[in-house]
């Protein structure tokens, strides 16, 4: 899976990807953005995640997601999700995720 | 008032007390007048026999007795002997013999002895010595004896039968001074007149005596001293003569009356009538008089105070009142400390031990006394312990009930879709029991790879009878039809079977339908059951016009109509037993047919458990809160013959063949033209389960999964089948959504999705294979 992270600004991060993450991809996607937010210098703080052309995610993906939250959480870091599918909202809003992520 | 045994106890006692008690005083008040009328009596008696009485009586005796002898010695020596020394002395010795007597004498008449010598009279009296002394000094022109007033009314009164007579009282003026009163009597010699005898009585001492007199001292044994009757007083006077002779009556004086009329004495009428007066009123005081007559007129009347003579006796009655009062008072107190103690405080003992047991608490009665109440305690300890065991028993059994209805209704079929692998039909078919165990049930089952039995039935009766009934019948039916009998054969065997094992002379409904699931071959057979609805593709329900067989078990041997009609892919039944159509509303209105007809037609939906469950629920509607009377148990058989829309998908189960599996999963959606949103659910689960199989089913080595898709008129069906650890995903608990991220487990996620988003899940275990069968609706 094609992960494309981009730097915005001092903290920032804007995570893009394209297809499903599922049972094959979560993982992979997952651990992209952990290692680049490790290896970085600077601090990250605010992870941008591009949905637009993700296409499907299942529990695996909502695992990934959720690490990466709590991640972020312990470095005072926050995740933004942008341009959620009205199908993959669902997904996260039946596991009660929709209480913490902030959607744009 | 009187509400309480105890008041009304007390009132009777009370009330009868007082009747008592009237009867009493009534008794003590007649009892009383006669002790008085008694005591009168015996005041009566004792006057008479009083000293005073008695010895005014012989001083008259004496007196009389005296004067006779005086008045021989007068007459003898009128006629012979004249010697005056002689007469003398006879005089001195007589009078000797009358202590009492003061004097007395011998008086002739003026010159009756001698024509020269007017005065000739013997004179004797007692001077300060008590010595006998003869007086001449009468004889004399100065006394003139024959004028004085004692002598001229003596004389004039005197007669030849020696009568005795009494002169007024009198103050004599020559000798001794004093008040007297002289009684004599003439001396006849040869029938002449000649002189007169007298003997007086000195009355100072009577009066003085009569002064004093307390009437009944020592004379009444029962008055003691201390208890003399007070304020009486004497009368004594004489009747014949008219005159007082003196009395101690505190008002009067008795000098001024001594010697005047007796009708100078203000209460006195007359000696007869006071001897028959019960009482006079004299001063506002009552007196009672007791007339004693003596001779000559001479009487003695004593006056006795009401008050006084009877203070003893209403003493005596006044006690006896107050102790009758006082047992009068006594009695109901004591009856109502007895009635406190003996039955009222055990009566509020017992209420209290009711009112503690009625909570529950586990006490005995202990009373010991009175024995009554220990009897009725222990009964009652008796009782509470009978109660509590047949609570117990009734409990025990209520719950032996319930748990024959939950075997009862576990014995049928209760999981849906019973054969998810067979495409072919759908069948539901639910029971909703009544709150007593009922007899309704239904059954389905192959008879063989191809036939398929279905029936829905109704046992006669309830309770624990009926329950019995019908499992021997389910079972029965259950074991005749794996013979391969034709339907008829096999109705006929049943019913036979049916009635040799029932001889309780129950009976049962059936409506029973053997169908061929490959040609949609059906025959249905009524046994005395409800009608079923038809509907037929595209059509609308309908019932069912079908010859109506005898109800099973009535007669053995009986004939059997068999109803033959081939299903086409589309078709349902619909059969119901009465709990349906009886069900009742707040007006007592039965559900119908025609309702339940309406209710089917009003579904657009051919989902058997949805049909099942809409009519479930316009009953519901209906009945309002009537309590359910009977089972509502119906059955839903719906045909959908021959199709290819299964999907099988079968590999190793790895990750590496996921991406083949879900590749399977689009294409075949995307044949069937599934829209996006069922896909990507489809697709979540797939991925959860497939997951699960390749990680946790056959470690360390590897297995298959299966994994069939069914499209339906208006579901899809998605199976899974692996041959690991036996293994049923949802027992696992769902995870807590509305927890924190923080606190959030990483995992537990994928389960959890899959149970929200398939519309019925099912998990058995089969052939030692997991296989989980999921339906989404379309």
């Amino acid at each position: 899976m094609e992960v494309t992270i981009k730097r915005i600004g001092l903290d920032g991060l804007h995570v893009s990807a394209a297809g499903r993450l599922d049972l094959d991809n979560a993982v992979e996607y997952g651990s992209k953005i952990k290692d680049f937010i490790e290896d970085s210098e600077e601090q990250i703080t605010e992870v941008t995640l591009d949905f637009t052309e993700i296409t499907f995610i299942s529990s695996f993906g909502l695992k990934v997601i959720l690490e990466l939250y709590k991640q972020l959480k312990d470095q005072n870091g926050s995740i933004k999700l942008k341009n959620v599918p009205e199908q993959i909202k669902n997904s996260f809003k039946m596991v009660g995720f929709d209480k913490f992520l902030v959607f744009e | 008032m009187f509400k309480t045994v105890k008041s009304k106890i007390l009132a009777i006692a009370v009330t009868i007390l007082a009747f008592l008690m009237l009867a009493s005083l009534c008794h003590v008040y007649f009892a009383r007048m006669n002790t008085k009328q008694l005591m009168v009596q015996n005041y009566k008696f004792s006057i008479t026999a009083s000293p005073f009485i008695q010895d005014i009586k012989s001083r008259i005796v004496s007196t009389e007795d005296n004067l006779k002898s005086l008045s021989l010695i007068g007459s003898l020596y009128y006629k012979t002997d004249r010697s005056n020394d002689l007469t003398d002395r006879v005089i001195t010795r007589i009078f000797e013999n009358y202590p009492q007597t003061l004097g007395g004498g011998i008086w002739f008449k003026p010159y009756i002895l001698d024509k020269s010598k007017k005065y000739v009279c013997f004179y004797a009296f007692r001077d300060k010595n008590n010595k006998i002394v003869i007086d001449r000094n009468f004889e004399s022109e100065k006394y003139d004896y024959p004028n004085q007033e004692w002598y001229k009314q003596i004389i004039s009164q005197v007669t030849p039968e020696r009568n005795i007579v009494w002169s007024k009282p009198y103050y004599e003026n020559q000798g001794s001074y004093t008040t007297m009163i002289t009684a004599g009597t003439g001396i006849y010699v040869d029938g002449e007149l000649v002189g007169i005898v007298t003997v007086d009585w000195e009355l100072d001492s009577v009066i003085d005596e009569v002064s004093k007199m307390k009437p009944l001292e020592k004379t009444f044994s029962m008055y003691k001293k201390g208890n003399e009757i007070k304020n009486s007083f004497v009368l004594f006077g004489n009747v014949k003569d008219d005159y007082v002779i003196a009395t101690n009556d505190p008002y009067l004086d008795n000098d001024a009356v001594s010697g005047h009329s007796l009708k100078e004495i203000p209460w006195y009428t007359n000696a007869n009538h006071l001897y028959n007066t019960t009482y006079i009123t004299y001063h506002n005081k009552k007196y009672i008089p007791f007339v004693n007559k003596l001779k000559n007129g001479m009487v003695v009347i004593i006056c006795l105070p009401k008050s006084g003579m009877f203070r003893i006796v209403d003493k005596f009655y006044i006690i006896l009142i107050l102790a009758m009062l006082g047992i009068a008072l006594l009695i109901p107190a004591l009856l109502y400390y007895s009635l406190n103690h003996y039955i009222i405080n055990p009566i509020d003992k017992l209420t209290e031990f009711a009112h503690k047991i009625g909570k529950g608490e586990d006490i005995q009665i202990k009373i010991e006394k009175p024995e009554e109440f220990a009897q009725l305690a222990s009964t009652f300890d008796k009782m509470t312990k009978d109660i509590k065991s047949i609570t117990q028993e009734r409990a025990k059994l209520n719950s032996e009930l319930s748990i024959a209805k939950s075997i009862q209704a576990s014995s049928l079929p209760n999981v849906f879709p019973p054969f998810p692998e067979r495409k072919e039909f759908d069948i539901y078919a639910s029971m909703e029991p009544a709150k007593e165990v009922g007899g309704d049930f239904y059954d389905f089952f192959f008879i063989d790879e191809t036939k398929f039995m279905f029936l829905i039935a109704d046992v006669s009766g309830k309770g624990v009878p009926a329950a019995l009934f019908m499992m021997t019948v389910k079972t029965l039916i259950n074991n005749v039809s794996q013979m391969n009998y034709s339907p008829k054969q096999l109705i006929e065997i049943i019913n036979n079977k049916i009635c040799q094992t029932n001889k309780q002379g129950l009976f049962v409904t059936v409506l029973m339908g053997i169908t061929d699931i490959n040609t949609g071959e059906t025959s249905i057979i009524n046994c005395g059951h409800n009608l079923p609805l038809i509907k037929r593709h595209n059509g609308k329900y309908e019932y069912m016009q079908l010859q109506s067989n005898i109800a099973l078990g009535v007669f053995e041997d009986s004939d059997f109509e068999i109803y033959e009609t081939t299903l086409n892919p589309g078709d349902l039944i619909y059969t119901y037993t009465d709990g349906v159509t009886e069900a009742i509303n707040d007006n007592n209105e039965v559900f119908g047919e025609e309702r339940l007809c309406d209710c089917l037609n009003n579904i657009n939906n051919t989902i058997p458990s949805e049909i099942a469950q809409n009519v479930k629920n316009s009953i519901k509607e209906y009945t309002n809160s009537n309590i359910q009377s009977d089972d509502i148990t119906m059955l839903i058989y719906k045909y959908n013959g021959l199709s290819d829309n299964i999907k099988t998908f079968k590999q190793t189960a790895i990750q590496e063949n996921y991406n083949k599996f879900y590749n399977w999963l689009h294409s075949t959606c995307k044949e069937w033209n599934i829209n996006e949103e069922l896909t990507n659910k489809l697709d979540m689960c797939a991925e959860e389960i497939f997951a699960n199989v390749s990680f946790y089913a056959y470690p360390p080595k590897t297995g298959d999964i299966e994994s069939i898709l069914t499209l339906k008129e208006d579901c899809i069906i998605f199976e899974f089948k692996d041959e690991g650890l036996e293994y049923n995903p949802l027992e696992k608990p769902d995870p807590d959504i509305d927890l924190p991220p923080e606190k959030r487990p990483i995992g537990g996620l994928g389960i959890y999705m899959v149970k929200q988003m398939a519309d019925s899940i099912f998990y058995k275990r089969e052939k030692n294979q997991n296989i989980l069968t999921m339906v989404f609706k379309i």
